[in-house]
């Protein structure tokens, strides 16, 4: 493991230390990814799934509108909510008991990338409650709010994938997370809790298994939000249609958490919470290190999305003076400078953005390494 | 860790410079005042050096850019200044200063070179075309001296203008070693082999006399690991930091001891553009 860092933080967002609630939203965006013809005023049902996307609301088809969606610009229907929230849809509420069955559930609730990390026959679960980006407090607000659900869903799952080893990994400076789980954590006696130091990256599966001396071959990484989304759907039997986002950056009055309806359009947030206080910023999806510069506020909220950065546009880039910074602290030994240059994406590359934090020169070298040149592309 | 600009990093490498150049003004200048060997304005000739170098620098950069840039282009001239011979020419040094300022920005787009070292070295040549091969300045060449190790360790050495003082070399290095973007290993490497081939010529011959050598350790530090002109992989740095201190150790007996590193530096800091002359022509090959 390379020598980790602490990122210096920014002196210029004033984050808000509450979390908004915002669940009444007057549209929302729902990606259409496949072939289905919807017509104007055609009712939609709250928690119906459209292409691995439910939709958060009930009311009436609006219009469509492109948005954007991991890293491309994709169809969406609008929605303009009816404010009764109807369903007809109902779940099952027996109780799982076997990992086949929550498969089987999490299915129905188009949970797949849980599904993929539910491998059977690993000695180690790891719950992570690392929030990488600076300003992020996703993780760290669930595990405070939520901490009994969050203790509970993880002993169920370590029953359920039969794991040896429980460590739940809370960084060092998140007091209000270690005080809340402290108080609880004597009625789990096989949860281990690990400090971790406040280190950029540390959160990474690599990283974390090193610190803590565990295989990675024999670990299963979920984070605090994952297992608050299999207490929703698989103990609660509930659909997720809220997610706690971050929306933070220098270029906002205030920064803040909120748990927000998904498909909620980023403009309409910030015109109800906040201001925008630049004339010209970027708006980075998934945050400022690890996260893609889309240049409009046209987000949605999807599920992918866990917190918007919106900062004042990065100072002009200079000439590179090829100290080699970028090469010395990449965690994954590529020379992102060579890269650059050569415009070549390096499928190594895992996005985390060091390169482009410690450039003297403040070239965007992600970009390229990365292959996040989408704008050019839809330019 | 906090991220550091360009020209941040350019404004801490001038003020390590600082220290150096002002021990130059007391040895090069107010010792030979002091003796009545020159006048008042004459004490402060390691000063004038770098300042018409920046001068040059920001005349330039105005008619390129119509804008003042804080640059490595700063560093460079500050460097070239105090690397002058004591016994320079300022007008001499001046023009040429100028002319090849000017032409490196040009050769620099198709050559890859230490440019330090390459107006160095020139500016040099024409100067011993005009005044005598010396690094002495008025009182080393009217006396006769023997150094001990402390007037060494101190810079009372016979050696450029503002580069003797081995004391603020060091001091400058050990800030820069925790630095993150200072290249570490050069100058640790460069230094590790001269030292080594000192000791066994000392033992061989009983001469100390290259074991001390200010501008070696002048030059590995400020002038081997400047950024543009240095490798980027730690092996390569590691490759290029020894591959210095045993050809400026070879150079040192056989030609001069204060150019032979500076000249090492600049024909190694041509290699790359062999190697990629190489890769071209065998990219066209095949």
């Amino acid at each position: 493991m390379k020598t980790l860092i602490k990122i210096n933080e920014n002196p210029n967002i004033n984050m808000v230390g509450k979390i908004y609630e915002f669940i009444d939203p007057t549209k929302i965006y729902i990606p259409i990814l496949t072939n289905t013809s919807f017509h104007k005023n055609d009712y939609v049902y709250k928690n119906n799934y459209y292409s691995d996307y439910i939709s958060s609301i009930s009311g009436y088809v609006s219009g469509s509108k492109k948005i954007f969606l991991n890293k491309k610009f994709v169809n969406a229907l609008e929605i303009t909510n009816d404010f009764k929230e109807n369903s007809h849809i109902k779940r099952r509420k027996k109780k799982i008991t076997n990992r086949e069955e929550l498969i089987d559930n999490l299915k129905r609730f188009c949970l797949f990338d849980l599904i993929n990390k539910l491998d059977e026959n690993k000695n180690n679960l790891i719950i992570s409650c690392v929030d990488e980006e600076e300003y992020s407090i996703n993780e760290f607000m669930r595990l405070s709010n939520n901490y009994d659900e969050i203790l509970m869903t993880i002993d169920f799952l370590s029953k359920i994938l039969k794991t040896k080893n429980i460590t739940l990994a809370i960084k060092n400076t998140n007091a209000k997370s270690i005080k809340n789980v402290k108080s609880i954590i004597g009625s789990f006696p096989n949860i281990k809790i690990v400090l971790l130091p406040d280190n950029y990256l540390i959160g990474l599966k690599t990283n974390l298994c090193e610190f803590l001396n565990l295989k990675e071959d024999d670990s299963i990484l979920f984070t605090t939000n994952e297992i608050y989304d299999l207490y929703t759907t698989s103990i609660k039997f509930k659909d997720i249609t809220e997610k706690y986002v971050t929306i933070s950056g220098d270029a906002l009055t205030k920064s803040f958490l909120i748990n927000v309806k998904l498909g909620t359009s980023l403009k309409e947030i910030i015109k109800k919470y906040c201001k925008i206080k630049e004339k010209e910023y970027n708006v980075y999806v998934n945050g400022y290190m690890q996260g893609v510069n889309v240049n409009k506020e046209d987000v949605i909220i999807t599920k992918e999305i866990n917190t918007i950065v919106i900062n004042k546009n990065r100072e002009d880039a200079t000439e590179c003076i090829n100290c080699g910074a970028c090469y010395k602290i990449c965690p994954v030994n590529i020379n992102p400078k060579r890269c650059y240059f050569n415009k070549v994406i390096n499928p190594k590359c895992i996005g985390c953005g060091l390169c482009n934090y410690i450039c003297p020169a403040n070239i965007d070298l992600k970009k390229v390494v990365k292959g996040d040149m989408y704008e050019e592309k839809e330019n | 860790m906090k991220k550091k600009k360009t020209n941040y990093l350019v404004i801490e490498n001038i003020i390590l410079l600082i220290p150096l150049i002002i021990y130059g003004i007391f040895k090069n200048g107010y010792l030979i005042y002091e003796k009545g060997y020159i006048n008042f304005y004459q004490i402060f000739k390691p000063l004038y050096l770098p300042l018409i170098g920046i001068i040059i620098k920001l005349i330039i950069d105005l008619i390129r850019y119509h804008k003042i840039k804080i640059d490595y282009n700063l560093v460079y001239v500050i460097l070239i200044g105090m690397i002058m011979p004591y016994n320079i020419n300022i007008i001499i040094y001046s023009i040429s200063l100028l002319i090849l300022y000017i032409i490196t920005l040009f050769l620099e787009r198709h050559l890859k070179f230490n440019k330090v070292c390459f107006i160095y070295l020139i500016i040099i040549l024409i100067n011993f075309y005009f005044n005598k091969f010396t690094f002495e300045n008025v009182l080393e060449s009217k006396f006769t001296y023997s150094f001990t190790f402390f007037d060494l360790l101190m810079g009372r050495c016979i050696g450029s203008i503002s580069t003797t003082s081995i004391i603020f070399s060091l001091l400058a290095f050990s800030y820069l070693t925790f630095s993150f973007y200072y290249k570490k290993d050069i100058p640790l490497f460069i230094n590790a082999s001269y030292i080594i081939l000192s000791i066994i010529y000392l033992l061989i011959t009983k001469d100390n006399s290259y074991l001390l050598n200010s501008e070696v350790l002048f030059g590995s530090i400020f002038i081997a690991p400047l950024p543009k002109y240095s490798p980027l992989r730690r092996i390569n740095q590691i490759i290029y930091g020894i591959s210095i201190g045993i050809f400026t150790f070879i150079l040192s007996i056989f030609f001069n001891k204060v150019i032979s590193i500076y000249l090492v530096i600049f024909i190694i800091s041509l290699i790359p553009n062999i190697k990629s002359k190489r890769k071209v022509s065998n990219n066209v090959s095949s």
